[in-house]
């Protein structure tokens, strides 16, 4: 008995357009995206211009900030903006980066483009209320600016990335406007979630065709069910030695720039 | 054996076809659509944004250089213009809508920078606290709004791109066939890079 016509033809078909449609929302990437840097670590030195002494000073900062409240604060230098204006520039980066966690939105990005002179901190949608414009301008106008000017670009931004902390950290909950975070709802099926689909589709195809695999399965089943008192999962992260990546959050232009 | 085989494209047709209908795009346009009228509403706010910190800037201004009456009228004018004209989401489909909000908006601009370039003739307006704190406020603004402006035509393209490909198209012209394609900003030249505020 047949169960009615090959649904061969039909499976490559539309296999055929889906893979077209997936090539094609591949080429809408972003055309600045080819060009940025990785996000290789809490500071990418791009140009070359922070010595290692405040490398090695800054970075258990930025660490041990995002331990204790989960901000990712970056710092990146880039050798050229690749004629871009710094603004639309630092907001790409940061969003290609995804820094900050996905549901809190709480990255900072300390954007230095040496070649064009200037220097931007952009802030992740939630923390536009305690990083304000007003107060990101201070910064760069008094501690980042100055310094770079006469040509310190290493206590520049170890000054910077401080007075930054410094905000973050400060509890002024009681006289500062909580913003509304703004939380991204397009929802991103990553690899993992592919993976499960086509684990489930075959799992359930194997079902349905073969009745010895059924009761192969129902005796996992049931073994798992009764021996799941012991060993269980452990959850939490997985120990990165040094690996550090973005949380998926996003920034809206909040932040400041400057030039010097 | 020829039951496996014809069991196994028996399950893999109702398996395809349970995955293919949610992703061939009866969801997709309502989605792009929702997605695009929330960025909507970003824009308006980040706009709205703007002609809240005006008040505050004028008065401001005024305190140092009241007799500039002409540029600070001019501002008042075009911020009550500016926030006169309301979109909602049902007209964004609309193009001339969309241009008569533009306008508007781009008015205001044109009245602020001039604001702007006059109070720098005012050392003493330059340098008061309240001043400066507004400038960057103003800068930080305009730059969300150039942020929500991008975002808000990338969504559009989305949706405008899903209404006539390759198989949401199918949808459009049946379930969906009442929905229009949504207007873009129309770009006009200087609108990318926010007025630039010197200190």
């Amino acid at each position: 008995m047949s169960a009615g016509p090959p649904p061969f033809s039909f499976a490559g078909g539309a296999a055929r357009v889906v893979f077209a449609f997936i090539a094609l929302l591949c080429a809408n990437q972003a055309v600045l995206a080819v060009n940025f840097p990785g996000l290789t670590g809490r500071i990418v030195d791009q140009a070359n211009i922070i010595p290692a002494e405040t490398r090695s000073a800054i970075e258990p900062k930025l660490a041990d900030l995002e331990a204790k409240s989960g901000i990712q604060l970056v710092v990146a230098s880039v050798s050229s903006l690749g004629g871009e204006e710094i603004e639309p520039y630092a907001n790409e980066l940061f969003r290609t980066w995804k820094l900050g966690e996905n549901t809190k939105n709480n990255g900072v990005l300390l954007l230095v483009a040496p070649n064009e002179r200037k220097v931007r901190i952009e802030v992740g949608y939630g923390l536009e209320g305690t990083l304000t414009d007003a107060l990101s301008t201070v910064i760069i106008t008094n501690a980042i600016a100055p310094r770079f000017k006469a040509g310190d670009f290493g206590g520049g931004v170890s000054r910077g990335v401080d007075d930054i902390i410094t905000v973050l950290t400060t509890d002024a909950s009681e006289w500062q406007q909580r913003p509304s975070l703004r939380l991204d709802d397009h929802q991103t099926t990553d690899p993992l979630t592919w993976l499960l689909i086509a684990g489930l589709i075959a799992l359930v195809t194997l079902l349905i065709v073969s009745p010895g695999f059924r009761w192969f399965f129902l005796n996992v089943v049931l073994n798992v069910l009764l021996n799941s008192g012991r060993g269980g999962f452990s959850s939490g992260r997985l120990p990165g030695g040094g690996g550090f990546s973005g949380g998926g959050g996003s920034s809206g232009g909040g932040g400041a720039s400057g030039r010097w | 054996m020829p039951n496996v085989i014809s069991r196994t494209c028996f399950a893999l047709t109702i398996i395809g076809l349970s995955l293919a209908l949610p992703s061939c795009g009866y969801n997709t346009i309502p989605t792009l659509q929702e997605q695009a009228k929330a960025r909507w509403s970003d824009v308006q706010n980040q706009y709205q944004r703007r002609a809240d910190l005006i008040p505050n800037l004028v008065s401001t201004v005024q305190g140092y250089a009241a007799q500039e009456k002409n540029v600070l009228t001019a501002v008042v004018e075009a911020r009550a213009k500016a926030t006169q004209v309301k979109i909602d989401a049902s007209d964004l489909t609309d193009p001339d809508k969309l241009k008569q909000f533009q306008d508007a908006q781009n008015q205001l601009s044109g009245a602020l920078g001039r604001l702007l370039a006059v109070s720098e003739n005012y050392p003493d307006l330059k340098s008061n606290q309240n001043f400066l704190a507004l400038q960057s406020q103003l800068e930080g603004t305009e730059n969300r709004i150039a942020v929500a402006r991008r975002d808000y035509i990338d969504a559009v393209r989305a949706f405008n791109t899903a209404l006539r490909t390759f198989p949401t198209v199918i949808w459009a012209k049946t379930a969906f066939s009442g929905e229009k394609p949504m207007a873009e900003f129309t770009a006009t030249t200087g609108a990318e890079t926010p007025p630039q505020v010197k200190f």
